[in-house]
């Protein structure tokens, strides 16, 4: 009797330790899930939203006319783009230096990939949705940004520039124009 | 073993396993649907439900942002699919026919041109009528073509673009003495993000929406290059064919017109 007793103890000791330990490792990944959405900024697309990849071009905020980067009124600045085959429209991105940069783009055809060299930005466009991604440049610099998700036969000929300047550069830009790009510059 | 039944409130390990579950379940539901969605800067938080309808992947449309701006320019309107122009008939094409007496004097009797307008003989039919409805409506304009479409219909467009699509075309000319193909056309200019001309306009791939060039003038197409890489064509969805144009050099524009123009003589 008693060392049935004693063996029941043990077992349950046994099963408490080892309940502890596997709880532990959940709670541990949930806390290291948090931890790096909070200061890693990787975090999931806000939202889903959609739109219809054939009429890009005719209304709506991807017409080419509205392409490019507008200063918000809140100080930051909104950045839209596409791709299609094969290039980015527009081909040189401009932004400032030290500001919270929300870009929106999307395809007009196929899967499409959307990558700025040393920065947190990587994502795909793929079509009938926008990708929306928020981040910051710290200093002015120019970058790359090469369409990594192969598209077709002329994949390797599609990649943009970022040209990041300073604020005081970009508040004289925008003073004049309410869609900027550096194409052909 | 006890004989206590295993799933029981009475079972005091069930009663704990279940608790605790259901704890790291809440937490880590917190965590994901209201922490981090909080947290985010691009978009204000607006509820718990909002939040989970987000995460789930529910569509939501973005809050209003400031007014498009629209261009001080016309831009196309047609939409490219290849549905559009489905059932082109053979009474589309008698009907075309007849209606292109009135294109013959610059287009040719058999829709190649002895002059510098373009061929249409054999243009995919998305084509002509897509740049048939960009003159229309002004999206691309020239003194010339301009005024010939002002009376066209729909259905004209749709005939006449049957009608030449349906006339056999001229067949690319490229024999080995002329050398090779140059390279903007074969290969692009990857390092200034042009892709090679035969990714959309045929033989190494097809794009949907860009022309026929074998056999047309060399006049036609360096104008039409320059035209979009100075903007003063626009009519192409986009900008793609303005973003290739824009980077290329002045000798490139010569090389591929050259290629593409090269016929016996
Ligand atoms: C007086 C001469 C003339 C007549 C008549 C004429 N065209 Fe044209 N067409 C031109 C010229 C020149 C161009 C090139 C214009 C440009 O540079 O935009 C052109 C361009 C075109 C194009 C664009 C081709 C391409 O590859 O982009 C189409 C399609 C076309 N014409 C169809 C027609 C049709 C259909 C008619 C008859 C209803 C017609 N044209 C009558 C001179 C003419
Ligand atoms: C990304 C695909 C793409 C590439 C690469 C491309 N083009 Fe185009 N091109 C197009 C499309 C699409 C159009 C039709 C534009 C429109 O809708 O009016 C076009 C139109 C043209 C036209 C006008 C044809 C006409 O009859 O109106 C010329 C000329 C031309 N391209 C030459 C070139 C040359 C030369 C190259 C290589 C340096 C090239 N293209 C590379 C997609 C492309
Ligand atoms: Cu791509």
């Amino acid at each position: 009797m008693t060392e049935h007793a004693d063996s029941a103890t043990v077992a349950a000791r046994m099963e408490r330790r080892w309940g502890t330990v596997s709880i532990g490792i959940i709670l541990a990944l949930v806390f290291m899930a948090a931890y790096i959405g909070v200061h890693q900024g990787v975090m999931p697309q806000p939202r889903v939203e959609t739109v219809d990849p054939r009429t890009l071009h005719i209304a709506g905020e991807f017409i080419e006319s509205n392409l490019g980067t507008a200063a918000e009124p809140d100080g930051s600045v909104t950045v839209r783009a596409i791709g299609q085959q094969y290039s980015f429209t527009p081909q040189c991105i401009v932004v400032p230096a030290d500001t919270q940069v929300t870009i929106r783009a999307t395809s007009a055809d196929v899967i499409h990939g959307f990558l700025i060299e040393h920065s947190n930005v990587n994502t795909m466009l793929v079509p009938g949705y926008i990708s929306t991604i928020v981040t910051r440049f710290p200093a002015p610099s120019e970058r790359l940004m090469p369409c990594h998700e192969f598209c077709g036969a002329g994949h390797e000929g599609m990649w943009g520039r970022i040209k990041v300047i300073n604020k005081a550069a970009f508040a004289k830009l925008a003073a004049d124009q309410r869609r900027m790009t550096c194409v052909a510059q | 073993m006890s004989t206590e039944p295993r799933f029981s409130h009475r079972n005091r390990w069930f009663t704990i396993a279940v608790v605790v579950t259901a704890l790291i379940a809440a937490t880590s539901a917190a965590m994901g649907f209201v922490v981090l969605p909080s947290l985010q800067t691009n978009t204000r938080f607006t509820g718990i439900w909002d939040a989970i309808c987000s995460a789930a992947g529910l569509v939501r449309a973005a809050p209003a942002g400031q007014p498009v701006v629209q261009a001080n320019y016309k831009t196309t309107d047609v939409i490219l699919s290849s549905s559009t122009l489905d059932g082109s008939s053979a009474i589309s094409i008698g009907r075309g026919a007849t209606l292109a007496m009135r294109c013959t004097m610059c287009h040719g009797t058999r829709g190649v041109s002895e002059a510098d307008s373009p061929n249409l003989a054999g243009q995919y039919i998305m084509v002509i009528f897509k740049q048939l409805q960009d003159y229309k409506s002004g999206a691309r304009t020239n003194a010339v073509m301009t005024p010939r479409v002002a009376d066209l219909t729909d259905r004209d467009m749709r005939d006449l673009a049957a009608y030449y699509a349906y006339l056999p075309r001229l067949p690319p000319y490229h024999p080995a003495t002329a050398g090779p193909a140059p390279q903007i056309v074969e290969s692009g200019a990857p390092m200034r993000n042009i892709a090679p001309c035969a990714t959309c306009h045929g033989t190494l791939y097809y794009k949907t929406g860009s022309a026929w060039l074998e056999g047309e003038s060399s006049v036609y197409l360096q104008a039409q290059l320059k035209a979009f890489a100075s903007g003063a064509r626009h009519n192409d969805i986009s900008e793609q064919m303005r973003n290739i144009a824009r980077g290329m050099s002045s000798a490139e524009i010569e090389a591929a017109a050259q290629y593409y123009a090269n016929q016996p003589q």
